[in-house]
């Protein structure tokens, strides 16, 4: 038992220790980014083509690499700056797996089998792709979305961009102090809300005219609120991965993991409850990989970033649970097809 | 999920808030000093592949960089009123960094300790290197055979798996005991734990060898330095490679006790 513990610990440690780097740059990158790349400009060059939309949007990760948590902020933004759905929709599934850092750590984990590294950004990419084309169908978004960015979609139908710092002011249905979140108070007249998704906003929002020293501050709290938040997270994964290591008997691990589809529904359901951040969750697979299939760790790989318990709480923020709901089954079935066909067929 | 949510944010906060960006500075920093500390003590190689160390290093220092500016910046910022009422998105308030805090204090309380057989008979011994395993990337046959590493040897073995070819060879090996129940008595496994990434994909491999004594003289755990030369044995209907000691050493457990 004590040598059990021992090993379950060594584990949880060394995940965390292989993981926490990854982390440091994935969140000091996407905040840099984000500080620095015009969103507008990008806008403006979309294609007009909705499955050429879907696709560049699916790809727009390369430009704002964040993971699950960052990248509903920035749909969102897409969204209210006029961005068609299928390149919002496109960019918040495939954003937190198609991203050069992202591709390192699973690299990095998986360097034994490159296969996994290349389809799990090929899956990631069709299914993204295939889902934006399908949403393309839904002209009118605002049956779908949240009220508050319905409104705002209808005003940037109507009239031109009134103002830019203030989208998350002219949202708020209620007053900002009545919302959850962190407030800075007695510096303007309004309060600013201070959570990893606004400070990623008002980080992004932040004109260039404003001071550098202004915005690098930003930039650290940020890192410090996505630091601590996916930290946690990442502690409590990694923690669950050595407890199964650890604590399931190796036969039903054996069982579940052998059977092309039990590995793969196991593996899903373990993405969407684990909900790690998907930087490092190529290592929360790699624990896995000596008992699982290979088409699981890649449902995992490829689900995982897409949708789970934490990322449906934030797509709350963008979307109606109808529209949640048919994102969550079209990205399951596809992910689930895919990586059936590469446990049947190819590996 | 929205209202669990909220109602987890509102809840009120025992910590001040005032400790709590504090707070988010000690976790940070206890990452950045645990991390280092790994490498400074020689441990991190218990942890990881010693190819991702420089990756440690740097990210330590860069952990501990960031809370060093945040602290710079409270410290400055004292005067001004920064009232942060500590809401976080997903956890209640100074939940996270408490949670960061107490796995670095107890990181750095409790040293990892190398994987034994237990663990091993858990993950499933073998001499057979599975599709998912890592393939040689720079394989020598010229190597002498009692120059090979245990590891050396399986991979020879998954390359060229006809145990009769390495009959009558000289063997000198590390590794550590493990007592299978397929084993009969007269017998242990020798094995190593290898690692492409971390601790966390380490898998055993080993080799059956055939002892002079009984096999409980050397407990499990124990670390040996076995040399021999190889013999073609059958067990369970299977030809298998295995080593007849001729001398049998007990050392202490090497510096570096995983094989890449």
């Amino acid at each position: 038992m004590n040598q059990q513990l021992n090993t379950a610990f060594t584990l949880f440690l060394s995940l965390l220790v292989e993981a926490m780097p990854f982390l440091l740059v994935g969140v000091l990158f996407s905040g840099l980014l984000l500080l620095f790349v015009d969103e507008r400009q990008m806008i403006a060059r979309l294609p007009k083509n909705p499955l050429m939309g879907a696709l560049f949007g699916s790809m727009i990760g390369f430009l704002f690499p964040v993971c699950e948590c960052g990248n509903v902020p920035v749909a969102r933004r897409l969204l209210m700056q006029g961005a068609p759905a299928p390149v919002a929709i496109g960019f918040l599934l495939a954003a937190p797996t198609i991203n050069p850092i992202v591709i390192w750590a699973t690299w990095t984990a998986f360097r034994d089998q490159p296969e996994i590294v290349v389809l799990r950004v090929v899956f990631s990419l069709a299914i993204a792709t295939i889902i934006g084309w399908v949403f393309s169908a839904q002209a009118d978004l605002r049956p779908i979305l949240q009220p508050a960015i319905g409104t705002r979609l209808k005003l940037i139908a109507t009239k031109p961009e009134p103002k830019q710092l203030s989208t998350f002011e002219q949202e708020a249905p209620t007053p900002q102090l009545l919302q959850s979140g962190t407030y800075w108070l007695g510096q303007k007249s309004q309060p600013i809300r201070m959570d990893a998704t606004v400070l990623q906003a008002t980080l992004a929002a932040t004109p260039p005219s404003k001071p550098l020293s202004d915005r690098l501050r930003l930039l650290l709290d940020n890192t410090i609120q996505e630091l601590r938040e996916l930290g946690a997270v990442l502690v409590l994964g990694s923690a669950i991965a050595a407890s199964i290591q650890v604590l399931v008997p190796r036969e039903v691990i054996l069982g579940l993991g052998s059977g092309p589809i039990t590995s793969i529904g196991t593996m899903m359901l373990l993405a969407g409850l684990v909900s790690i951040c998907s930087t490092v969750d190529a290592f929360f697979a790699l624990s896995f990989a000596s008992t699982f299939t290979s088409g699981s760790l890649l449902a995992f790989l490829v689900f995982g970033p897409m949708i789970d318990l934490k990322g449906v709480g934030l797509m709350l923020a963008i979307f109606k649970p109808r529209a949640i709901f048919y994102l969550f089954g079209l990205a399951a079935q596809l992910t689930f097809l895919f990586t059936l066909f590469v446990n049947l067929y190819v590996i | 999920m929205l209202d669990m949510m909220n109602s987890m944010q509102n809840r009120k906060s025992k910590i001040p808030n005032w400790l709590l960006p504090w707070l988010d500075v000690l976790a940070i920093a206890s990452w950045g000093i645990l991390m280092l500390r790994y490498w400074l003590t020689g441990k991190l190689n218990l942890l990881i592949h010693p190819d991702y160390f420089w990756l440690v290093i740097t990210g330590g220092l860069g952990l501990l960089l960031v809370s060093g500016l945040k602290a710079w910046d409270l410290l400055r910022r004292r005067r001004t009123k920064v009232t942060n009422t500590g809401h976080i998105t997903l956890f209640p308030p100074g939940f996270s960094s408490a949670l960061l805090l107490t796995t670095a204090i107890v990181g750095l309380l409790f040293t990892p300790r190398v994987f034994a057989s237990q663990t091993a008979l858990q993950r499933g011994v073998t001499d057979v290197l599975g599709a998912t395993r890592a393939q040689p990337q720079a394989f020598r046959s010229s190597v002498r055979p009692e120059e090979r590493s245990l590891l050396d040897w399986v991979r020879t073995l998954n390359v060229y798996p006809e145990p009769d070819a390495y009959t009558g060879q000289k063997v000198k090996l590390q590794g550590f005991v493990i007592h299978p129940r397929e084993l009969p008595p007269g017998y242990l496994l020798l094995s190593r734990f290898v690692i492409t990434c971390c601790a966390a994909d380490a898998y055993p491999v080993g080799l059956p060898v055939k002892l002079l004594a009984n096999s409980q003289v050397y407990p499990p755990d124990t670390w040996l330095e076995v040399e021999g030369k190889m013999i073609t044995e059958n067990r369970g209907g299977k030809r298998q490679l295995t080593i007849q000691a001729s001398s049998l050493k007990q050392i202490s457990e090497p510096q570096n006790p995983y094989d890449y």
